[in-house]
């Protein structure tokens, strides 16, 4: 991870209107509620709503205390939840150094109760499967199955519980559609924080990415295919949100 | 390669060899793990007892025996009678594989896996046994019922850790070999810090070894419910839901494997689990052929073991059912901050996630996630695992090892214990070589908890209570004295 100091820093925030990125780096807040936890950070002297408990097929998974968070997210004029104004879309990144100052759970108070019902409850499911994942089999087994996948990383990440899905669709597709050639290219990205400065993600993390894909691939038996890997970097150029670029695209090419 | 480990490979290579119309996957090896041929040769190297005594009693099924398991097995303890189903219908045990010694130690299947224990072994039992034969049963054979194959014989200090908490010695040839044999570069560096078993730095049988093996010590897992235990559907997919890495495959259809036989996912197929068995626990050396095979796992695949009744008269049964049944609400619904526990925490549920005890063990009838996956909670890993401070006026020292581990600079730091983790097992890390494996342990059934304690994959809890203390203590969850007496009366009725 690379810090740049940009010029022009300014000392004073003012509130962001709707519409305005975001991108900062905090110690991410747990607040009770009756039900489940929401997760919170705090910018500017403003409280942001990051997400909620569910389970590990949620849009957006919460952070972890004793770590920071990186949110690049766009404010929105919904309504608050748990007294912090909502981001969307939203990413988070979890860094990977440890940061014991990051440890704060607030109490529930019923003024920040959640005002609607949860995905699914602290305890039993209801009925939800995390891991469940019919939908997916079912694409490959009723034809059309798209050839060009991406996976969305962590800034600095690797693959995660998050990627297996997709992971399972490519390796499904591959053979269903019996294809002779994969191609996968890595991206490195660079978010630009609201306060200026610039994140790199580590210079070889690219090329890593693109290689694990390859490796899982054929871990997961797919080795009678030929490989093409490739790497980019896209952080030459770094925006308010570099979730965009910190990716890996697969595309499987079929026999001819 | 050596010619003994070329035949041994060999052999092995040829009885994994893919059966005629099994249905197959792309993918599919005819291989059995890498590590067995590894593990072969220090179990031969290992001595077997010369002069072993076996005799019979009510409870303990002896290798060899000429007996009938019935279709239903009821056996007392100390909360009521534990039931074997045997869906099978009788089985003879005479001939069997699964009863018979056919190792070199005299040891069968059953002896580590007693009906009256819930197909695994109390070490209530443990103790009897060596009362009962004077430690002449092959069940404290030197390879692995002895804390290290060096010690003096006859010596209960040289079973202590069989004894006094029912763990066997699993070892595994460091660095790791990936099913293929290939070896695994580790993202860690291992020192041993502590060695009180003398196993890990002996000249034969440690790291420094011509055949270089780690020695931990565990429990054995109940030989029932296995069909819940390796079924093939709910969050079973070739890359595991928890951390996007392949699933492990059945060496001769491809399939993806749950991973969840064993503490740390080693084996992929109660197939696979038996030949590795054999070669360790049993000595035997040399592929089982697939007959016995067949017979082996087709067995394990048709018994169900579960507490059946709780033994009181009729007003403290219904008290007692009372509070199981208050048991059963705490386990389901009383939540607590669950925080730092890695590939718990880290699967998209936050740290701390507020949860209760059914979000991990929640599911296939026998309070185990059959999902892919292995966590460390802190039952091997300092600093929660159980370590007393020393100190010069207590004769207690250390039993387990305790190793060192450093994650590598090119890999990130362990999320929750950093770059330097103290472990007592490095549990899954030891097939992986994955820092953020290191101390994770693949959960296990709660069935016919009342006939096997002591309890967790290192026996560091000798009673239902303490394994309630422990979880009480690692989350601060603040149980009432009611809520642990009720979660005892329920655990002790699953």
């Amino acid at each position: 991870m690379a810090f740049l100091l940009a010029v022009g820093t300014s000392a004073v925030w003012a509130a962001p209107k709707a519409g305005e990125p975001l991108s900062f780096v905090s110690c991410p807040i747990v607040r009770d509620t009756r039900t489940v936890p929401c997760w919170l950070a705090e910018h500017g002297g403003e409280m942001y709503f990051l997400t909620l408990q569910t389970d590990v097929s949620a849009p957006v998974n919460p952070p972890w205390l004793g770590h920071r968070v990186l949110v690049e997210g766009v404010v929105s004029e919904e309504p608050s939840i748990c007294g912090g104004r909502v981001l969307k879309p939203l990413t988070l990144s979890v860094m990977p150094d440890l940061d014991a100052s990051c440890n704060t759970v607030l109490p529930a108070e019923e003024r920040y109760d959640l005002t609607f019902e949860p995905p699914r409850p602290p305890g039993p499911s209801k009925g939800r499967l995390a891991f469940g994942d019919p939908a997916a089999r079912d694409a490959v087994a009723t034809g059309g199955p798209a050839m060009d996948f991406s996976l969305a990383y962590e800034f600095d990440g690797q693959v995660a519980f998050r990627h297996a899905q997709t992971l399972q669709r490519i390796l499904d597709t591959a053979r269903a559609a019996q294809v002779e050639e994969v191609r996968i290219t890595g991206y490195r990205s660079a978010t630009r924080l609201s306060s200026g400065e610039v994140m790199r993600e580590r210079e070889d993390i690219a090329r890593r990415r693109a290689e694990q894909v390859r490796d899982l691939l054929v871990g997961a038996g797919l080795d009678s295919v030929k490989y093409t890997v490739r790497w980019q970097d896209r952080s030459k150029r770094p925006g308010l949100s570099g979730a965009e670029n910190r990716r890996v695209e697969v595309a499987l090419i079929a026999r001819r | 390669m050596t010619r003994t480990r070329f035949v041994f490979s060999s052999l092995l290579l040829a009885m994994l060899a893919i059966h005629g119309g099994a249905e197959e996957e792309p993918g599919a090896r005819s291989k059995v793990a890498g590590h067995v041929p590894e593990q072969n040769r220090q179990a031969q190297r290992a001595p077997a007892p010369a002069d072993s005594a076996t005799p019979s009693s009510t409870s303990w099924w002896t290798p060899g025996d000429e007996r009938v398991l019935a279709p239903l097995a009821a056996y007392g303890n100390s909360f009521g009678t534990l039931g074997i189903l045997n869906t099978g219908g009788p089985v003879v045990t005479a001939g069997h594989p699964f009863f018979e010694p056919i190792g070199k130690n005299g040891r069968a299947c059953v002896t580590c896996h007693q009906p009256a224990n819930s197909m695994s072994l109390s070490v209530e039992m443990i103790r009897r046994r060596w009362e009962d034969t004077r430690g002449k049963d092959p069940l404290f054979a030197p390879v692995d019922g002895m804390n290290c194959p060096h010690l003096p014989a006859d010596d209960p200090k040289s079973h202590s850790l069989l004894l006094d908490r029912g763990l066997f010695r699993i070892f595994l040839p460091w660095p790791p070999k990936a099913a293929d044999g290939t070896r695994i570069d580790p993202e860690f560096t291992l020192e041993v810090v502590r060695d009180p078993t003398g196993c890990n730095t002996h000249p034969v049988y440690g790291l420094a070894s011509a055949n270089p093996m780690l020695s931990v010590y565990r429990r054995p897992r109940p030989a029932a419910n296995l069909r819940y235990v390796t079924h093939q559907k709910f969050g079973v997919f070739a890359f595991i839901g928890k951390n996007g890495l392949p699933a492990s495959r059945d060496p001769e259809t491809g399939a993806p494997s749950g991973m969840n036989l064993l503490s740390d996912a080693r084996q992929p197929t109660l197939k696979t689990q038996a030949v590795e068995a054999a070669v360790t626990h049993l000595q035997f050396d040399g592929p089982l052929d697939d007959e016995r095979l067949r017979q082996i796992t087709d067995f394990e695949k048709q018994l169900y073991a579960a507490q059946m009744t709780v033994d009181a008269a009729a007003d403290a049964r219904n008290r007692a059912r009372e509070s199981i049944a208050r048991g059963h609400d705490v386990f389901m619904f009383r939540t607590f901050w669950i925080r730092d526990a890695m590939h718990l925490n880290t699967v998209g549920l936050g740290n701390p996630t507020k949860r209760t005890c059914a979000t991990c063990h929640g599911m296939h009838m026998m309070g185990m996630d059959v999902a892919n996956g292995w966590m460390d909670i802190g039952t091997t890993n300092l600093p929660h695992a159980r370590e007393e401070p020393l100190n010069p006026w207590n004769a207690r020292k250390p039993e387990l090892p305790l190793f060192k581990v450093t994650c590598k600079s090119s890999v990130p730091p362990h999320p929750f214990l950093g770059r330097v983790i103290y472990t007592q097992d490095p549990g899954r890390a030891l097939i992986s070589g994955k820092c953020n494996d290191v101390g994770t342990i693949v959960m296990q059934q709660l069935r016919g908890l009342s006939a096997r304690a002591p309890y967790f994959s290192n026996g560091a809890a000798e009673s239902l209570r303490e394994m309630i203390d422990f979880y009480d203590r690692r989350f601060d969850i603040g149980f009432t004295e009611r809520e642990r007496e009720d979660l005892v009366n329920f655990l002790s009725a699953l």
